[in-house]
């Protein structure tokens, strides 16, 4: 069984629908509901997490290059791993800081529409990583 | 230690403060769960004294492993005892605080507890139907009243620093933009880019200097299932400073139930600021609650970072430090990265 997001959505709709409410008033039954309803984010995160960085890198990459940032000491992560994907993904980051800091002191209006690009950026990938609330019924 | 042991140290402890207080015990010791910066217990106290048997409850907060300074702990008890009694604010009593780890193996604070309240769910505010325009009327006379609390002579304003007027919003930025730099393990290109927006347009100075609650929304105060609010609760961020620093934090669309049409999920803006306004005795300027609604984000998202970092780091294994570093973090910075994004002429 290696279907990592339908096992962690399991187990969360288990320590929610089942275990909370055995737990009563228990300190604990708040800690409990709140690690169901993270395991079921869980799951859903795990299965797009890959996708989502790799799509980020690419959207850095290219605002980078826009920007003719020399972005070429950020070597690509070499696999797929969360772990080196994050890697790379900081890298380009930090960068992308360093140029739109540069791009708000301009007030030249190529500046402005690269800036704006990057907020476009921004947004895209923030609304990506937003976890999908949980429907769940109410923890105590 | 377990709640037993607790229960039995506290009660020695009880008896050397309750004047005249003999043969204390703890007829009743349960947590309460949420937040994570205190470990708060319910405490039902049965003693004697000259006048015969006697019950007192009330609510005890205790610093956790990883605790924040003593400082921080003082104000959060001077906070509450400079709104106990005032302006009709339904504020418990601070009655002990404790400072050395002696008693209860950590400091602590003892305060009365205001028994028949629940909290409200911030994701849930249709759930208090049909007492929401009740409850949001409520909601923002006390904002107002604590705005207008007198801050010379207060006990708060023993406790910390008075910023000047024109320095409250540096002051806060400061101050938040270094928990956002120094807890962050990633980049943080929106949360850096809303820094130095707030930098380069700052508000105009502080109309007054106010007692800030820091933490005043949906969530942190009871109330009685029948519209009205019976305890304002979690003053541990409370300062003085700008009192629209309150009103954009109980204002931020994170706390609306999804209802950004509602002031706090609660009432149609121009009456809840009206009723705030009245309460308060400030004027309302758009373009400065605008710079303090974009710090709010700011500074939540430097709360879920530092929660974040604590729990990775296993200062604090509380599961609702996990969930801060991550959905509510995640939220703030979509919100943040929207409302920024317009301004710098994205195509949203």
């Amino acid at each position: 069984m290696s279907d990592i997001g339908m096992i962690l959505d399991r187990i969360g709709h288990k320590l929610v629908s089942d275990i909370v409410p055995k737990l009563g008033a228990d300190y604990a039954a708040g800690h409990a509901g709140m690690t169901g309803y993270m395991a079921v984010m869980a799951g859903e995160a795990w299965d797009g997490a890959a996708d989502r960085l790799v799509t980020e890198i690419a959207g850095l990459r290219h605002l980078l290059q826009a920007g003719q940032v020399d972005h070429s000491g950020v070597p690509g992560a070499g696999s797929f791993k969360i772990g080196d994907l994050t890697v790379e993904r900081d890298g380009l980051a930090a960068k992308l800081i360093t140029l739109q800091t540069a791009l708000e002191a301009a007030s030249d209006g190529e500046s402005r529409a690269l800036n704006a690009q990057i907020w476009q950026h921004l947004t895209a990938t923030a609304y990506a990583r937003m976890p999908s609330p949980p429907a769940l019924p109410e923890t105590a | 230690m377990t709640e037993a042991e607790l229960a039995a140290k506290f009660a020695a402890y009880v008896e050397t403060k309750l004047p005249g207080a003999r043969n204390v015990i703890v007829t009743q010791i349960s947590r309460i769960h949420g937040g994570a910066s205190r470990q708060t217990y319910s405490i039902d106290l049965a003693y004697e004294d000259a006048t015969g048997p006697q019950v007192k409850a009330v609510i005890v907060r205790r610093d956790p492993p990883d605790s924040l300074i003593d400082t921080e702990r003082r104000v959060e008890f001077a906070a509450i005892n400079s709104a106990f009694g005032q302006g009709g604010l339904p504020v418990p009593e601070a009655m002990f605080l404790e400072t050395a780890p002696e008693a209860l193996g950590a400091p602590f604070f003892i305060m009365g507890r205001i028994d028949g309240g629940e909290t409200l769910n911030p994701f849930q505010i249709d759930a208090i139907e049909p007492h929401r325009a009740a409850m949001g009327q409520q909601f923002f006379q006390h904002l107002g009243a604590i705005a207008a609390l007198p801050v010379a002579g207060s006990a708060l304003a023993d406790e910390i620093e008075i910023p000047a007027a024109d320095a409250c919003w540096s002051r806060e930025l400061a101050y938040w933009a270094h928990e956002v730099r120094s807890n962050a393990v990633h980049p943080q290109p929106v949360a850096d880019a809303a820094i130095r927006y707030l930098e380069a347009n700052p508000p105009p100075p502080a109309q007054r200097l106010s007692i800030v609650h820091g933490d005043y929304r949906s969530g942190n105060f009871l109330h009685d299932g029948a519209g009205k609010m019976t305890a304002i609760l979690d003053w541990e961020m409370a300062h003085i400073g700008d009192p629209y620093e309150d009103l954009a934090w109980a204002t931020d669309p994170f706390w609306c139930g999804n209802d950004t049409t509602r002031a706090a999920g609660f009432l149609p803006w121009p009456e809840a600021i009206e009723i705030w306004k009245t309460a308060s005795g400030c004027r309302f300027d758009s373009a400065a609650f605008e710079w303090w609604s974009i710090f709010t984000q700011v500074k939540a998202l430097g709360i879920w970072l530092s929660s974040a970092r604590a729990f990775a780091e296993g200062k604090n294994d509380d599961p609702i430090l996990a969930w801060s570093g991550w959905f509510t973090y995640a939220a703030h910075e979509l919100m943040l990265a929207s409302r920024l994004g317009l301004k710098f002429g994205a195509d949203l």
